[in-house]
This record gives C-alpha cells, structure tokens and sequence, in this order.
C-alpha cells in the first residue's frame, strides 16, 4: 500500500490530468478490492438471572429497569481478526456509532421505562466468520458531555442523561423481589470542568465487555443480574441503590462485577463478569 | 410628487415598526441600580422580555410535571423568596429530596448553581435536573420530554408567546426552548431594594441602629461571617457580566462529625459526592444571604430551624450532635473551614445581628408583579 502510495504521488508529480485520472481510477479498484464488503450482522442482548429468562414482574425477582448504551463493538474472527461493526443508522436506537440497548418494556415492576424495546442491534461488519466480541458500555467522551437537548437520537433521550453531573446514564438497571430491592445507574464522576465543558473525568466507568466463543447467528449477549448483584443483599428487606456517587457505599459490590474501580477502594485491570455468552 | 412623500413615510413606518418590534422582541430591561453589575447571560440565550413572559408561565405551570401536580413554583414560593419553607422538599411523586430548596433571588449572579456542584454554571443546565431527575424524582417528566415541546406547539397562548420568544426559530416549540426561558425567568428575578441596600445607597435611616450594630459584627474579624458571605450578592460563589474570574467558594462549617472521622450523612457529603476527594467532605456552597429571614429553615439540609440556631451553630464553632444517628460534634471536625472558630456574643450582640440579617430582606421581590402567578393577575 505504501508503495503505491509513493509511486501514485511520483507520478502525479510528472502530471498530465488524463494520467492522474487514470491512477485514481486504478487506486479506487485496488481500494475495493482490499476490502471485503460489508455483511449484515444482528448482535441479539437478553436479560437473565441466574441464567433465566428475566422480565418485567413476571418471575419471583423481577426486572424493573434494564437500559444501556453500547459503542465501539468489534467482531472478532477465528484468526484474531479485528472488524468493527458498523452500526445502521435508524434515526432512533442507533445512531453515531451509539446504541441504546432497551430490554424493559415499561410493563409489571418496570415503571420508568417505555414500552418499546430494542434488544436486537443491527449492523454490518467485512466479516462473517466471527469468533468473539468486543464492546463499551457507555457514550464515547466526546458525545458524553455535549447538550442533550441538541443531541440526535438515541442521545436525546432525557432519562438516560444525568444533568446534574453532566453526561449519560452509561447503564440503568434494576431488580425488585417481594419485600427487596436494588437499582444502579452508571455514569462517568469525579468530573472537571463545567457542564458544558467537561474537561476531563477521573471515574469515566466505561464498562469494557470482551467474550469468546460468541456467533451472532446462534448466541446472545446475556446481562445477567444475578451476577451485578452478586455481593448485594437482596434479603435484607432494605431497597437500596447506587448512583455511581462517590459517597455511596451500596455502588462498591456492583461496580466491582462491572469490572469497574470505584473510588479509591478497588483495584484496577480486573474485568467485568456480568456480560456473557448465552449458547 | 406628493406619491412619493406617501411612500416615503409609508416605507419609515414600516421601518419603524420594524424598529421598534425587533427591539420589544430582542431587549430587556433589568431594573438594576446603577452600583450593580448586571449578570452574565449565555451568549446562546439572550435576555428579552417576550422570553422571560413565556418562561414566567412556564415556571408556574403545573404541566410541567409528570402527574400535573407541581410546577417550579411549587418548591419556590416568591413570598418565600422562592424557597418553600421545608426542610427538604418533596417531589411530584412523594420522594424526599436529600436537601432544601435554594431561593432564586439573585441566583443570576451565582457562579455555581445548587448546594455543592463544581460543574454547574449555568441556569439552563440546572433547569433539567428538576425537570427530568429521577433520584429523586423532583417534577417527574424523564421520558416525557416531548410533551412540553408539544404543549408550547398546542396551547394558543403558549404558541403565541414562544413565536414572540424566539422570533428566529423555524419550530420554536421545542423542550430546549421551554428550559431556554425558564432560565431567562429565573435569571430575571434580581433583587437590590433591602434596607441594606438602601443604607448602602445613602439612606442611613434605612437600618436600625441595633441593625447597623449587627452589620458591624457580621463585617468583623472577630465573626468572620463575610469571608464566605461577602460581596455585593453576599456570598462568595458570586459572579456578573464584568467579572473575568471564576469564583466559587464551598466550605465544610462543621455541621456534621460522624465517628469522629469529619463524615457527613451519606446522603449529603456534598463536594465530596462529586470529586471523591477526602478533602471535600462536607463542602457545600455558602448561599447568597439576600432575604434569609424569609427562608428557614437553614442549611443545605433544613437541619437549624431559625436563624438564632445559625448564629448559635457559628458562634459554638461548629454543632453538637448528642443523640441519634448523626451523634457527633462538628468543631473537631478535621474538615472544617479555618473561618469557622467560634466567637463569644452576648445577647444583644446576638439580637443586633440577626436585626441585621433581617435587613436584607427586600420586601418588594416577595410580592413583585414581574415575578409572580401571571395566571393569578
């Protein structure tokens, strides 16, 4: 490619229109040719707990809010192979490289969400040879902290958007049993700046999410509660909550099954256990 | 000959009228004294008087609120100074906000808005945590945000005024436009008529001599009330049109000392909550002390009821808590502010300087017309 590169530059630098149209067309081939087309992909995300089917005040512990942002989603192919999946623009879910995945439909114990649901993304990746994915819970910094209120969607949705702390509700989640329950909303915190001009972030709480043995046309990407709430008592008949604050003690557990540092407490590089493959 | 006269006076009528409208629609005046500075305003939300109307209405509408049951006003009463007289206020939907609603006289000029946020300088950001905030849920209307760009679309009135509001837009009925002139209401709720005010301005008659004797104290070494409320808006998180520096103050006044460790109740840890960092345990801005007599109880979480607690909290160097949960004393808080230090006060002393902190009440804003129900005049 680079030699290529040197000699179409030589020889426009000898000229003649007519010669450099030429290359351009012969460039213009090579390009296509050294990249695959693009082949539709569907990433399918359930809810589950304990490996079950988890939904709206239909089971003993009921769902009552599951909604997320996904970005920067990579296939991975049986060679190590790298294909960022290209998510299709539809004005709603999807859009500037951003999906909010949505599995409440604001029925039974879901009481703050909407009644549409988007559970399955769509895309197209230059392969359809996959092995494994990659993918970020959250809003990419740069979208994070700009006006809601001007944002296309699914950047505009306000229950998503913190207001007070500036930027997106990366994730909210929530359970409820008869007499118990817990909700987390994740966000970026310890932020600098104002906020409309957010400098920096020292907790951006990203979730980075890599699984192995994964084909789009046979799995699901599972959210399994049971294991965000692992270290939760959820027979205390306290309901309690996280917000991501940096004072809220209830946030330590959940953060940690995110593979998440929260404040000072935790350590680094661990890696989150809550996103798995469902065969 | 005389056509073209006809023309020609048509033609600067027209262009008068022009004039003249553009300047109704675009200009506003603020009433301030000549000694004050005016505010900054957002160069993307300019000041006119056709934008704070549809914001005045606004503020006062209970369709602002997810079950119609509570509209700004709802927690910011103007006879209360646009406080609401709780300790902390409750939402449309019955939860507890952890802390007390903040008076809106003069907010215009704070260069951070609410009790303890670094990141938040401007009145149209703060506009959508009431609105849209689920933890707590304050006026409930998350996910429904379309239905106020519908109701300044539907309502001929509300049509109307956001035409006149912003006469460029294609679709001005839009949520961005609604917050857009909420805040343009808010920041045009300025106040500078208190008897110290008119003392400042030369009515020497304006205070009581137990009043003036109170503001010698409040302005003294030995009280150190005016490091953190000083200024002409009486606070120190204070900024305006002219100011070129970004000044914000938050100080942790020894309110709370959980296990002896300088902790504050989880729920309110103020700075800290937003940095994680120790040394911003307890830190909460000190607000403006404009109208404080008509804005119990105190504190960023309604904890001192009056006035005389204040003082007595000030004057003992930081509150002890004896019993219950939050057991502890906050003058040997390791956060504390190095103003606060306590000072002996006798009880005329004490008398004088709540006479003057009575006097920065403007009476006049309580009752304004340019500021209250426009459904009620």
């Amino acid at each position: 490619m680079t030699s290529i590169a040197k000699t179409t530059m030589r020889r426009t630098r000898l000229t003649k229109p007519l010669a450099s149209r030429f290359l351009i067309g012969i460039g213009l081939f090579l390009c296509v040719a050294c990249s695959a087309p693009q082949i539709p992909v569907n990433i399918e995300f359930v809810a589950t707990w304990a490996g079950q089917p988890l939904r709206c005040g239909e089971t003993a512990v009921s769902l009552t809010d599951l909604r997320f942002f996904v970005s920067d989603i990579v296939l991975i192919d049986a060679n190590g192979g790298e294909h960022p999946l290209l998510l299709t623009t539809d004005d709603r879910w999807q859009q500037d490289g951003i999906a909010l995945v949505d599995l409440e439909n604001g029925g039974g114990a879901c009481l703050n969400g909407p009644p549409d649901i988007h559970a399955v993304l769509s895309g197209t990746a230059a392969t359809d040879d996959v092995e494994g994915i990659r993918f970020t819970v959250g809003v990419p910094f740069e979208l994070n902290h700009a006006n809601p209120l001007l944002a296309v969607s699914p950047l505009n949705d306000a229950a998503m958007h913190w207001h007070w702390r500036s930027g997106y509700k990366f994730l909210r989640a929530g359970v409820a049993t008869e007499s118990d329950g817990f909700w987390i909303h994740l966000g970026s915190t310890g932020c600098k700046g104002t906020v409309q001009n957010i400098t920096e972030c020292h907790y951006p709480n990203r979730v980075k999410v890599e699984l192995s043995e994964f084909s789009p046309d046979s799995d699901q990407v599972a959210l399994d509660l049971s294991r965000l709430l692992k270290n939760v008592d959820l027979d205390d008949g306290v309901r309690s909550d996280c917000s991501s604050g940096l004072s809220e003690s209830s946030c330590g557990a959940p953060f940690d099954a995110l593979g998440l540092v929260f404040g000072q407490s935790a350590s680094p590089s661990k890696t989150q256990s809550v996103f798995q493959v469902n065969h | 000959m005389k056509r073209y006269v006809w023309v020609a006076a048509a033609a600067s009528a027209i262009v008068i009228a022009l004039v003249m409208f553009s300047a109704r629609s675009t200009s506003f005046e603020w009433r301030i004294p000549e000694e004050y500075p005016i505010p900054q305003v957002p160069a993307d939300n300019p000041m006119s008087t056709a934008k704070v109307e549809l914001g005045r209405w606004l503020f006062y509408d209970t369709r602002l609120s997810g079950n119609n049951t509570m509209s700004c006003s709802t927690c910011h009463l103007q006879e209360l100074a646009f406080t609401d007289g709780q300790s902390r206020s409750t939402g449309s939907t019955g939860a507890l906000h952890p802390r007390s609603s903040m008076s809106l006289i003069n907010t215009a000029y704070a260069s951070r808005l609410t009790w303890a946020n670094p990141l938040l300088d401007r009145l149209e950001d703060q506009a959508l945590t009431p609105l849209f905030g689920d933890n707590p849920v304050e006026m409930g209307m998350a996910g429904r945000d379309k239905e106020i760009g519908a109701l300044l679309g539907s309502e001929p009135a509300y049509r109307k005024l956001s035409q006149a509001a912003f006469p460029d837009d294609e679709d001005p009925f839009s949520v961005l436009n609604a917050v857009r002139a909420i805040a343009a209401f808010v920041r045009s709720i300025v106040s500078f008529d208190s008897p110290y005010d008119r003392y400042l301005a030369g009515d020497l008659a304006a205070l009581s001599p137990s009043a003036e004797r109170g503001m010698e104290l409040f302005f003294s070494e030995r009280l150190e009330c005016f490091h953190c409320h000083g200024g002409f808006n009486l606070t120190d998180s204070t900024t305006h049109a002219n100011a070129n520096i970004d000044r914000t103050g938050f100080h942790n006044t020894g309110l709370y000392n959980l296990n002896a460790s300088g902790a504050y109740p989880e729920e309110n840890t103020g700075l800290f909550d937003m940095t994680g960092e120790v040394r911003d345990m307890g830190r909460f801005k000190a607000p403006s002390l404009r109208n404080i007599a008509v804005t119990k109880p105190y504190m960023h979480d309604g904890s001192a009821a009056t006035l005389e607690d204040v003082v007595d909290h000030y004057s003992r160097g930081g509150r002890l808590i004896e019993s219950g949960n939050h057991v502890g004393d906050g003058r040997l808080s390791p956060f504390k502010s190095e103003f606060v230090n306590g000072f002996e006060l006798s009880d005329t002393e004490r008398a004088d300087l709540i006479e003057f902190l009575s006097s920065l009440t403007d009476e006049s804003a309580l009752i304004d017309d340019r500021w209250s129900n426009p459904s009620e005049q």
